[in-house]
């Protein structure tokens, strides 16, 4: 499988209150052949970036629906850098609107998936990044 | 470059081991040294409260001083489909995801069947070496023939929910025979101290250890008792159990493992191994495997 070994975390930081879509894209993971490690709702950023050093995740991914993505990004992507872990890739899902895909992609983010997106394509992006 | 922090080079350490094909292990991470850190298994069936367990028995015994630092490994199965996995065990560990010493590991038993992972052996054996206080074993979700954990850890705790129902008469011969400590796991439904009375029923002792009944709940409740009793067999085990008898359990645990991952990697590196009469197809496996 594609995705075999491939350690990937996938996190809902902020107080969003479900976490469908966060559970769709870590079962076609693991269908892809990934080992998924989820976190349940409601992580902060230290959290999750002290899961994904600990796990040695390859990506991390965060499902974010509140709007407060950029604030969120930002924070775990410091996070991560002070932890010597930037190069674990980091992608965000959830409701982003198109005009804040080019400021997520600056402060560090490898990929944005919308839910408009097919999880097909989602999942082919994640596979050609980590490969 | 600065160099990585001691939890990221940990975290990789443990990757580059459970990735380490049989012939790295023998070539580079090879002996396994005699076990020197109390290690305690959490064994019982799916849904049974192991994670949650383990989550309020690691914020009592770090937050009593029984130890400063614990490492815990919770394994969850890997589908037979596609061989990835959801590990979800954290999920349940919400109340001692902060707690400085502590750390977590999330493990896919890639296939293993025996509640277990691939070199499981080796990754203990790291985390003894990082010189962790304690290291909490999660097996996956077990029936009732599991029992190899009990062979890689000092004290087998077993956790069966108050609804488990008849598949404890199932255990009787099995995993129950292993366990150290019974853990009665959501106390706090109907029907908890029934269960415990009935697997006290069955217990038998093992030599002059007895194995308590515990029951606990997801708030905490019990979860003292059962740290106690965690130390009482420690202190039991020191006296009835020599250390070099404990390891050669592990070394012959870990022999049989590496045979059996070795025996795996040929028949899945040539599909033609398998081919032919039952007696052709494992004379080959076994001079392929050098054995026989």
């Amino acid at each position: 499988m594609p995705l075999d070994k491939k350690r990937i975390l996938i996190a809902k930081p902020g107080l969003d209150g479900h976490d469908v879509g966060a559970k769709v894209i870590a079962l076609a993971l693991r269908d892809a052949g990934a080992e998924v490690i989820y976190t349940g709702l409601r992580r902060s950023p230290e959290h999750i970036v002290r899961i994904a050093v600990d796990e040695d995740v390859d990506m991390v991914g965060l499902s974010i629906l509140s709007g407060s993505h950029k604030e969120l990004v930002a924070d775990v992507v410091s996070r991560l850098e002070s932890e010597d872990a930037g190069d674990i890739k980091l992608f965000v899902g959830g409701t982003i609107p198109d005009e804040d895909h080019a400021d997520l992609r600056d402060a560090g983010v490898s990929g944005v998936f919308t839910s408009e997106m097919k999880i097909e394509t989602v999942i082919a992006e994640i596979e050609r990044q980590l490969s | 470059m600065t160099a990585p922090r001691p939890r990221r080079r940990i975290s990789r350490e443990l990757t580059r081991i459970a990735n380490a094909p049989v012939d790295s292990v023998l070539a580079e991470i090879g002996d396994s040294a005699p076990a020197s850190r109390p290690r305690i298994g959490v064994t019982g069936p799916p849904g049974a409260g192991k994670s949650t367990l383990i989550n309020t028995l690691a914020a009592h015994r770090i937050g009593a001083n029984l130890c400063d630092t614990m490492a815990v490994l919770a394994i969850d199965p890997s589908s037979p489909v596609s061989g990835g996995s959801i590990l979800g065990d954290r999920i349940r560990m919400d109340r001692i995801a902060d707690l400085p010493g502590l750390f977590i590991r999330s493990l896919s038993s890639r296939g293993a069947r025996n509640g277990l992972c691939d070199n499981i052996v080796d990754l203990l054996v790291a985390l003894e070496r990082h010189a962790f206080d304690e290291i909490v074993l999660e097996t996956v979700g077990t029936g009732q023939s599991e029992v190899e954990v009990a062979e890689l850890v000092d004290t087998t705790v077993l956790i069966v929910p108050p609804d488990a129902g008849d598949s404890v008469q199932t255990m009787k011969s099995g995993i129950l025979e292993v366990a150290d400590i019974i853990a009665v796991t959501k106390a706090d439904m109907p029907g908890a101290a029934r269960m415990a009375a009935d697997i006290g029923t069955i217990l038998r002792a093992r030599g002059d250890w007895m194995p308590p009944v515990v029951e606990t709940r997801g708030d905490g409740t019990g979860v003292p008792r059962l740290s106690d009793e965690i130390d009482r067999h420690r202190a039991w085990l020191a006296e009835a159990r020599p250390h070099a008898v404990s390891n050669a359990r592990r070394r012959r645990y870990h022999l049989r493992a590496l045979i059996a991952r070795q025996a795996e990697e040929a028949l899945s590196g040539d599909r033609h191994l398998a081919e032919g009469a039952l007696a052709d197809a494992y004379e080959k496996l076994t001079r392929k495997l050098g054995v026989g």
